[in-house]
Formats: structure tokens, sequence, C-alpha cells
């Protein structure tokens, strides 16, 4: 088998496998299904929700979106901020640290209270979530920029934000991307959190409502839903990266 | 932002004689380390430039070469003594000035032609006159159709020939060059040594070259600066009085054997002469 087929033929077959082990050992052992539920039961419990499996997927998805784009938008100009400018990185960079280090889901129910039940509250919560690796992703890439590069720009009389936007930003690419792909599942968790706390609708919804009715096939079959979800938004960020900017792809030799 | 070095029009010489570009006088850098002590890098160090000259500044290394050159082009601030680059009214972001790498420090974002172009973006948008002019220069390092390639498809004597290019957009008076060859196989080297003399000829730059290698200092300068050991200082300046256009025949001249020993002598002292 040549190796890119293997590459493709060898995690399905593990996959497949761990699936035929899980229900093999589900149905022999006799487990109970709201113990854990064997994938069958599971997708049984998906087939349940029908079409609203998607619409609330489609609901969560919307939310893992813009509170992920507004995570970029929070996120890379605080990573400019913080590393091109010693007073504002030693005024706000504590004070950021800070506020990453507050556990997301023991605020969010504050958060209800403070901004109410509606989408804007669950944006927060994904964006506070998320926007850290972004924000220091793009600090550590605008911090990596190579001496010699800046020399050029000077030299050629750029000012600083002409370097930021023609120098930093650019090197800085490849570490975003990377601070982006944590940033998207990230974004994911917080939307669940957020849905937790405050919502009717949505895969985070679904998977509260239905464990309290002890529908666990129904609930698991929401989780890996979500599971998809995630998967499919990291794809995209890797598939954006390489469309937009294949050429940080590669280790350049001449840098 | 830059740090410009003082400008002041350098006195005009008398009708003929050879105008004064750069003058150093008593310039020196003195870093304030970690540990709080001063460490002088580059010390009363005094040299004029003649416009149109190659100059080349050799030293061992920790000398101060490179510092010299990072005055002149903006990048340290002279902490004692002047420089004065004259001549020509000084445009935005001092473009009487360009520096060309060890490493070619092509960015790897751009093509080779938006590499090229790269220093008139830093100061203003592009027009058709600077594309056509940056082609021109990249056919004449020999690289006219590799303009629409990225960086990394280029071998490594292409990305240096790229950034000289790059060097000469802006038209600028000065070429600071640290090392550019340095970086480079020997045969490459070879060949980019007398480019570089096709280029003078053609574009009448004064070029400020620091090297490693006494051999091409010789081989390409009106005059070669040796520096002493830190504290870097000028120790003795040496015209080179060989003929041009130079060639590969030059290191076969019989002076060339006579200014590579006295340039090593002064490097090394006379009683290293054997080893050299």
């Amino acid at each position: 088998m040549s190796p890119a087929a293997r590459k493709i033929v060898l995690p399905i077959l593990a996959f497949a496998l761990f699936i035929g082990l899980w229900e093999l050992i589900s149905v022999s052992l006799e487990i109970p299904v709201y113990l854990l539920p064997s994938p069958s039961a599971i997708w049984e419990g998906g087939a349940k929700l029908g079409t609203s499996l998607f619409t609330n997927t489609a609901v969560t998805l919307k939310t893992i979106l813009l509170g992920f784009a507004l995570s970029c938008a929070v996120g890379i100009p605080l990573g400019v901020l913080v590393s091109v400018n010693r007073l504002t990185s030693e005024a706000i960079y504590p004070l950021i640290v800070f506020l990453n280090a507050i556990p997301i889901i023991s605020i969010a129910p504050i958060l209800v209270v403070i901004f109410g039940t509606d989408e804007t509250t669950r944006l927060i919560i994904v964006t506070l979530t998320a926007f850290f690796p972004i924000m220091v992703a793009t600090a550590t890439g605008i911090m990596d920029t190579p001496q010699e590069m800046l020399d050029l720009s000077r030299v050629a009389g750029a000012g600083p934000l002409t370097e930021i936007l023609t120098i930093r930003l650019p090197h800085a690419v490849p570490f975003i991307f990377g601070g982006l792909r944590i940033g998207v599942t990230v974004a994911v968790i917080g939307a669940v959190v957020a849905e937790f706390v405050n919502a009717n609708r949505g895969l985070g919804y679904l998977v509260t409502s239905s464990t309290a009715q002890f529908a666990i096939p129904t609930a698991m079959a929401c989780v890996v839903m979500l599971a998809v979800v995630s998967v499919i938004l990291y794809e995209a960020v890797n598939w954006t990266h390489r469309l937009l900017f294949g050429w940080s792809l590669r280790n350049d030799p001449g840098k | 932002m830059a740090m410009v070095p003082h400008l002041r029009p350098v006195d005009p010489a008398p009708s003929g004689a050879p105008q004064t570009l750069i003058e150093l006088a008593h310039a020196g850098v003195t870093f304030r380390t970690r540990t709080g002590e001063d460490l002088t890098a580059v010390e009363d160090f005094n040299l004029r430039i003649q416009d149109g000259e190659i100059v080349s500044l050799v030293g061992p290394s920790g000398c101060g070469k490179s510092t010299v050159l990072r005055m002149l082009a903006g990048l340290q601030e002279p902490t004692n003594g002047d420089i004065w680059i004259g001549g020509g009214k000084r445009r935005r972001g001092f473009s009487e000035v360009a520096i060309v790498f060890q490493r070619p420090t092509l960015l790897p974002w751009l093509s080779v032609l938006k590499n090229v172009l790269y220093p008139v973006r830093a100061l203003r948008r592009t027009t058709a006159a600077d594309r056509a002019r940056a082609q021109e220069l990249l056919e004449m390092v020999g690289l006219g159709d590799m303009g629409g390639r990225m960086p990394h498809e280029l071998s490594g004597g292409m990305q240096q020939r790229a950034s000289i290019a790059r060097s000469l957009i802006l038209d600028p008076k000065i070429l600071l060059m640290d090392e550019p060859f340095g970086a480079l196989d020997a045969l490459t080297r070879e060949d980019m040594q007398l480019d570089l003399l096709d280029i003078h000829a053609s574009t009448g730059k004064t070029i400020l070259l620091v090297t490693h290698s006494i051999n091409e200092a010789v081989l390409l300068s009106d005059r070669v600066a040796v520096m002493s050991a830190r504290p870097g200082r000028l120790q003795e300046l040496i015209d080179i009085d060989i003929p041009t256009p130079r060639t590969h025949e030059t290191s076969a001249h019989p002076a060339f054997h006579d200014y590579t020993r006295r340039i090593r002598d002064n490097i090394f002292g006379p009683n290293a002469r054997s080893h050299a």
C-alpha cells in the first residue's frame, strides 16, 4: 500500500475497530444504556432528534463562528499591542492574564445575570474563552520577527505602523494560525458552556436537557456532533492557512 | 523610529577634487551592558569616503566593523563624534543609504519583484514606474525572468542578487554591504564579486563593504580600512593601486599579494606572516 493511501486507510480502520469493539462490549456485557450507550444506540438517539439535530447544530455553529470572529478581532490587535510596545505590554498584559485565569465556567452564570439571556452573553463567553491563545500566538509571532527584517524596514524609512503592517504581522502569520487552530477548538467549548448556562436551543442546550431526562444516547449524539463540528472547524482553519498563506508553511532558507 | 545620522552638506571641495560623501569624525559607540559596565565597540573612528569609491572595512571579528556600518545606516546612534553624509537632498527614510546584509533577508511572503519594491512600499504606494525600475534592476542582476517567483524558489546566490537589486531601488548614493557574500559558496562568491564591480561601474554608487576576506577586500576596493580589535579603531588606511577593471586575473597581479600580506600583518602582526 502506498504511504498516501495508508495515511487514509489506517485511521479509518482503527476508527472502525474502535466503534466495533465498543459496540461488542456494550452488547455482550449488557451495559445499561444510561451508563454507556452503544454506538448504535447513540445513532438511534441522534435519529430520534431528526432534523432538529441539524437546526440546533446550526444555532451552535453560528455562536461558535461569531464568537471566534470576535476573538480574532480582539485577540490579534491585543497581541500586537502587548508585543510592540513595552509600555502597553507592562500595563495591560497582567490584566489580560488575570482575565484569562478566571475559569470561564465559574463566571458564565454571572455574565448571564449581567448581560441577559440572549446571544450577546453567549458571544461574550466564547470570546473570553478563545481570544487568549490567539493573542499569545500573535504576540509571540510579532516578537519573533528577525532583527534583519526590522533593520531592512528601518533603513528604508518605514514608520512604526508600516513596520507592523508590512513586516511584523506578515511574519507572525504562521504563529497566528497556530493560535487560531487552538482558538477555534476552544471556541467550541466556550459555545457549549454558554449554552449550558443560558440557552433554549443549540447542541449544548440539547446535551443538558437530554441528560436531565436520562436520554443519554441523545445527549451523546449531540456530543458526537460537537466533536464533528470541532474537527471540521479545525480543518477549515488549516485549509484557510494553506489557501491564503501557503508561503508560510515551508521553512524558508533565505530568511 | 529610525535613528538618523546628523546630516550636513560637506564643504564643497575645490573643483576637480573628489567630493567627500561620507565623513566619520571621532565617531564612537559605547554600549551599556546588562551588568552596567560600559563596552566600547568603536572608538575615535575617522574616515572620509569619496563619492563613487569602494572602501572595504576589514579587521578581526568583533572589532566593530558592523557597528560602523550600522551607524551609517542610521540603525545605531553614535555615542561620540559625528557622522556626516553630504550631497543630495535628504528624502524621507534617509534613502541616500541602502544596506545589504549577509543573509538575503528577502520577505518570504512577497514575490521577488515585490521584495525589490519593498523599500518603496515602506514609504508610499508603488507606481508603474517603480515596477518598471524594479524589473530593470532584476535584469541588471541577472534575474529578469524571476520577478514572479517566491524567494524560496531561488538559490542562495540568486536571493542575494535580488537583495542587491532591492538595495538599489530607491537609487541611494551609498551602498552599505555587511559581508554580502559571506554566506555563499566559493564559486558563487567569485562570480558575485565581479558582478558587484560591474554594478559599481554602471551605477557609480559609493560602496562601503564589510568583509572577512582580505582577498575580497583587495580585489574589490579602491581603499581598504583596517580596524584594530576592540575597541575598534581605524588602524591603517591602504590605497589599493591596482588598475581597474579588475577581473579573476587581478589576484595574479604582482601587487595583489603585497597588499594582502600588508593587511594580514596589520591584523595579525608581522610575526604571524608565515602562518598567513
